[in-house]
């Protein structure tokens, strides 16, 4: 039977240091998708996935709620992806799709599958950070703005708003790149 | 690529939910990482309280002094806690003091301990309800909070709270300055 996630912090936490791995491996895959798509390359994504695991072990006697440590975990991660999207746009980076798991996806959906995904992958681009962290949050993490609200430290009001302007700004841009 | 004039948000949506799979090597690459803070902590934990025993039996007047501010603490009945430090060299003992009537136990947990990870928080010691503990923290400015009854998270109600973090309690700053000896 699968340990929870409170069993397996309690083992972390006196000393069964390897317990952590477990943890690792369950959050793993689910939040290297929110990762991906906030930054944009896979690369940037496993930097911020990595430094949210190793700054979560550092402090994970502060997880006020151990059977709530995805919830906690993925709070840090998308304040390490809004630092690591700043010091992006400091250094002038552009927003780039995720070439790996474009090439992945070729190989498991037909070519016009794949095209459809990157053409979303680089509307997704062009939204502000902000944007697309809220529609992510929204409507790829499936999160109700209470939570959101809590994990971004941002009113639900503004919130709304940016989701709203997030889709309206999606629509416009895969129906121009429909069009053409 | 899909028609649109359908619901294009969900096919939007449905594309990005779709799995993204990381190497099974970024495990052991986290896991390296966390192996080797814990080692650090683990050693570096029992170094700091061996330092601190040798200053705290070398000075007498030091606990006196801190007796006497626990006294005055209950005397007013206000929760209040203070780190004070003393000279020495290495890192500094720092007198951690939170006034908790009703609480069953008490711990402190911050930077300096890796917030009590793997069994190194700091137990306070219970006289009244005053309770209080001494340890030793390195130079720097470091961020802390009391553990109260083991799950509770309060911040140093008369310490200038830490800026806010990534991880969503409340947590005081504590600034040491290096060795006066």
């Amino acid at each position: 039977m699968e340990s929870s996630d409170a069993a397996l912090v309690s083992r972390v936490l006196h000393g069964e240091v390897n317990a952590y791995g477990a943890l690792v491996s369950r959050y793993r895959d689910k939040y290297a998708r929110y990762a991906v798509h906030m930054l944009g390359n896979r690369e940037d994504a496993e930097e911020a996935l990595q430094d949210a695991f190793t700054r979560a072990y550092r402090s994970l006697a502060r997880c006020e709620d151990p059977e709530r440590f995805g919830a906690w975990l993925f709070r840090i991660l998308v304040n390490r992806c809004r630092t690591s999207g700043a010091r992006r746009v400091r250094r002038g980076q552009t927003f780039v799709h995720d070439e790996t798991a474009l090439l992945n996806a070729s190989q498991e959906h037909p070519a016009e599958q794949t095209m459809w995904r990157e053409e979303i992958e680089r509307a997704l681009g062009e939204l502000s950070a902000d944007q697309r962290e809220a529609f992510l949050l929204k409507y790829v993490e499936e999160l109700g703005y209470d939570e959101m609200a809590e994990i971004t430290g941002v009113g639900v009001s503004a919130l709304k708003m940016r989701v709203m302007r997030a889709c309206d700004r999606l629509r416009v841009l895969l129906k121009e790149v429909h069009s053409a | 690529m899909p028609e649109f004039g359908r619901n294009t948000l969900e096919l939007i949506v449905q594309e990005l939910q779709r799995p993204v799979r990381v190497d099974e090597s970024f495990d052991r690459r986290v896991m390296v990482r966390v192996r080797r803070m814990h080692a650090e902590r683990r050693s570096h934990f029992a170094a700091d309280w061996l330092g601190t025993a040798v200053n705290l039996t070398r000075r007498p007047a030091y606990a006196a002094a801190l007796a006497a501010g626990v006294v005055a603490v209950v005397t007013v009945g206000m929760l209040r806690s203070r780190p004070e430090t003393v000279a020495s060299a290495g890192p500094i003992p720092v007198q951690f003091v939170l006034v908790a009537p009703e609480a069953r136990s008490v711990a402190v947990v911050g930077d300096f301990n890796n917030w009590g990870l793997g069994d190194t928080a700091l137990v306070a010691e219970n006289h009244n309800g005053v309770w209080s503990v001494s340890a030793p923290v390195p130079a720097g400015v470091h961020r802390y909070a009391f553990l109260v009854n083991g799950k509770q998270w309060v911040a140093d109600p008369t310490a200038p709270r830490a800026a806010s973090d990534d991880f969503g309690q409340p947590s005081s700053a504590l600034v040491v300055e290096g060795s006066l000896e």
